[in-house]
């Protein structure tokens, strides 16, 4: 049997000031090459699991063990072998976008050569080789998404963390994203995917955790999960049968 | 190589921002030139004093004339002639004029008479025959110094020791002229000996420094240029704090934690672009100081000789200056936040410092806290190696003060930085 790639072991974390803890006893293991959907309403605790996986914030009790490394004590190695999209756009918009990946790859530790292949090789794969030299800041909801997970491929990483990847992206730029993801998952990339989208989880997910509140709601396969609860015909209604329909902000 | 790709990062970033190359460019050109320009007339008002006098001499004779010789030969008092002692008295009054003298009719024939008896009575003491021992109380002649209230209590105190100085020139002639009479008797034959006091006692003035320029004074360039150059690096706090925050905010910071093991080439590379940049404000500033100040009618910017000093001044400023940006960026969350606290404490700090106006003229209080300030270790060193000439181990201990002030500052940051980087 595989190794886990992410072995997450009771982990609780509560904000200063905050009455909830954001993530509460939560455990959770991620196989490698699955492409692991992190599902949940706003406020689930789905970006704080995402930074404690990058190791930029830890949990106040238990561990997260990722490619076998402990990120309490390993942080740095672990993101040199990571690649993550956050959830914002980290990206700086007064550069173009071969300015962005240069540098972003300059700091990767990436000699020049490699980077400028990888770079041409993914604004091809993304769309984006013609818009090369244009600033960031003229670019559409879209092309800023597809640049964003650009750079976080740059350095060819293991395990590719992606938060709310199509957020506020139209449908052609989704189904870009989308297909690369699927492309990834074809080469045993392992993936984590955190999203409020069912449908692009049902799509591209191996495997899927409901967390609501920061507790883990349930796990598995999506298609196994769905036949589980004979009344739920998707992932939507699954999701909406364990979260609950009341408004989250 | 990611210091190096960080620096071209930020020139990049700052290239594009035409607000802060503004900022750091031509706030700074505005400040130096403006401020050079308003302060020109209040440094020289106190440099160079030309007092108007108003001048009455009732009296027409030799008293009149020597102090009016001798106030004619000053570069600092321009004498305006008048006859009428009340009008005299009514232009000072009204602050037309600052000060008037009033030499009373037969002021000179009072003093002729004070000095002639004074001599006779010392010869008749001394037993001489036919020397008067007359003692009878003569009338004296009063000369009237007249001040407008509002002059400056140093004109005042200039102009009367002055006068009084003249009057005490002219006495100790007349008292030496008088003794070759009483002496001479009746033997009018002997020539009376012309007697030169000037060169008795030599008073000799020079600057304390060796080799200063001795047409070098702290003028309004003197001044602002250095002053308000340093004001401007230190405002380098603008663009750094905004940019930092801004990334900080727009997920670019979070980007550059997601990928380096240590923040130290980014942190480097702020600090690197930023102290290069002061370096820059700097050196066009001093430009301005020597070729554009001089076309607007202002004195031309004097550096001394020590051109090493004033490079080690600058690169500690520039350090200071950016150590205390960063320092800002870092610790406070908001653009609102850093840039308020950020330009209220540098313009605290440059007032303190005596980049608005010179330490010496501030109350003892605040010189004393002046010295907290490092834009007065930076002005204190300009001014060492400007005015004074000084030497590197002179202006070491302020070199010094800021390097350390650099390093603290930076060293916070980089804690503050690194603590925010995991949570």
């Amino acid at each position: 049997m595989n190794e886990p790639i992410v072995r997450i072991q009771s982990i609780t974390k509560q904000y200063k000031g905050s009455s909830q803890p954001a993530i509460n006893d939560l455990s959770l293991q991620i196989l490698p090459g699955s492409v692991f959907g992190l599902l949940g309403p706003n406020g689930a605790g789905k970006s704080t699991l995402v930074m404690m996986l990058c190791g930029l914030m830890r949990p106040d009790t238990g561990s997260i063990h990722l490619l076998g490394m402990d990120t309490k004590e390993k942080g740095a190695a672990i993101r040199k072998r990571i690649g993550v999209a956050p959830q914002e756009i980290a990206l700086f918009p007064t550069l173009t976008a071969m300015e962005n990946l240069v540098y972003f790859g300059k700091m990767y530790g990436l000699d020049i050569h490699t980077i400028n292949k990888r770079i041409a090789d993914h604004l091809e794969i993304f769309g984006l080789a013609d818009k090369s030299h244009k600033r960031v800041h003229t670019f559409s909801g879209g092309m800023k998404r597809r640049l964003n997970l650009i750079a976080a491929l740059l350095h060819d990483p293991g395990l590719l963390i992606l938060d709310e990847p199509t957020a506020g992206v139209d449908t052609q730029s989704r189904n870009i994203l989308l297909d690369f993801l699927i492309s990834l998952k074809e080469k045993n990339i392992s993936i984590i995917y955190s999203s409020h989208l069912l449908e692009e989880a049902e799509k591209i997910c191996t495997h899927i955790a409901i967390i609501d509140e920061g507790r883990l709601v349930t796990e598995g396969v999506p298609a196994a999960l769905i036949e589980k609860h004979a009344d739920c015909p998707s992932l939507e209604s699954l999701f909406l049968k364990l979260t609950g329909k009341h408004i989250r902000d | 190589m990611k210091i190096i790709a960080t620096i071209r990062k930020e020139s990049l970033l700052l290239i594009r921002d035409p607000g802060g190359m503004a900022l750091i460019f031509l706030m700074p050109l505005g400040l130096v030139i403006v401020m050079a320009l308003i302060q020109d007339a209040p440094f020289r008002d106190y440099q160079e004093t030309k007092l108007e006098v108003v001048f009455v001499d009732n009296d027409k004779d030799s008293l009149g004339k020597k102090i009016q010789n001798v106030f004619l030969q000053s570069p600092n008092i321009e004498f305006v002639q008048e006859s009428d002692s009340n009008k005299a008295r009514s232009v000072v009054r009204s602050g037309k004029y600052k000060a008037a003298i009033i030499i009373p009719a037969g002021a000179s024939e009072s003093l002729r008479k004070k000095n002639k008896q004074l001599i006779a009575r010392i010869f008749a003491n001394l037993g001489y025959p036919g020397a008067s021992n007359d003692s009878t109380e003569l009338p004296t002649a009063n000369i009237l110094v007249l001040f407008d209230p509002a002059i400056k209590i140093n004109y005042k105190q200039a102009l009367a020791s002055a006068v009084e100085k003249v009057i005490a020139n002219v006495e100790s002639e007349w008292i030496v002229d008088q003794l070759q009479n009483q002496l001479r008797g009746n033997n009018s034959s002997k020539e009376k000996m012309k007697v030169d006091f000037s060169g008795v006692i030599n008073v000799q003035q020079q600057y304390a420094s060796k080799h200063t320029n001795e047409n070098m004074v702290l003028n309004s360039v003197q001044h602002n240029v250095p002053a308000w150059t340093m004001f401007a690096m230190f405002f380098i706090l603008f663009p750094l704090a905004g940019n930092f925050i801004k990334e900080r905010e727009e997920g670019s910071m979070l980007r550059l934690r997601l990928i380096s093991g240590s923040q130290f080439p980014v942190m480097a590379g702020k600090f690197l672009f930023y102290f290069g940049i002061c370096l820059l404000q700097f050196m066009l500033m001093i430009l301005v100081g020597i070729f554009i100040m001089p076309l607007l009618n202002l004195p031309q910017l004097g550096l001394g000789n020590n051109i090493i000093g004033i490079l080690l001044t600058a690169c500690s400023v520039a350090m200071a200056a950016t150590g205390y940006g960063l320092l800002i960026a870092v610790f406070f969350r908001t653009p609102q936040q850093a840039l308020s606290f950020g330009s209220i404490s540098v313009v605290i700090l440059a007032a303190l410092g005596g980049v608005w106006v010179p330490v010496y003229v501030m109350p003892e209080m605040l010189q004393g806290i002046s010295r907290f300030s490092p834009l007065n270790w930076g002005l204190e060193s300009f001014n060492n190696l400007f005015l004074r000439d000084a030497s590197t181990l002179t202006i070491l201990p302020d070199v010094l003060k800021l390097i350390v002030f650099a390093m603290i500052t930076l060293s916070i940051s980089i804690f503050i930085h690194k603590s925010r980087t995991i949570s």
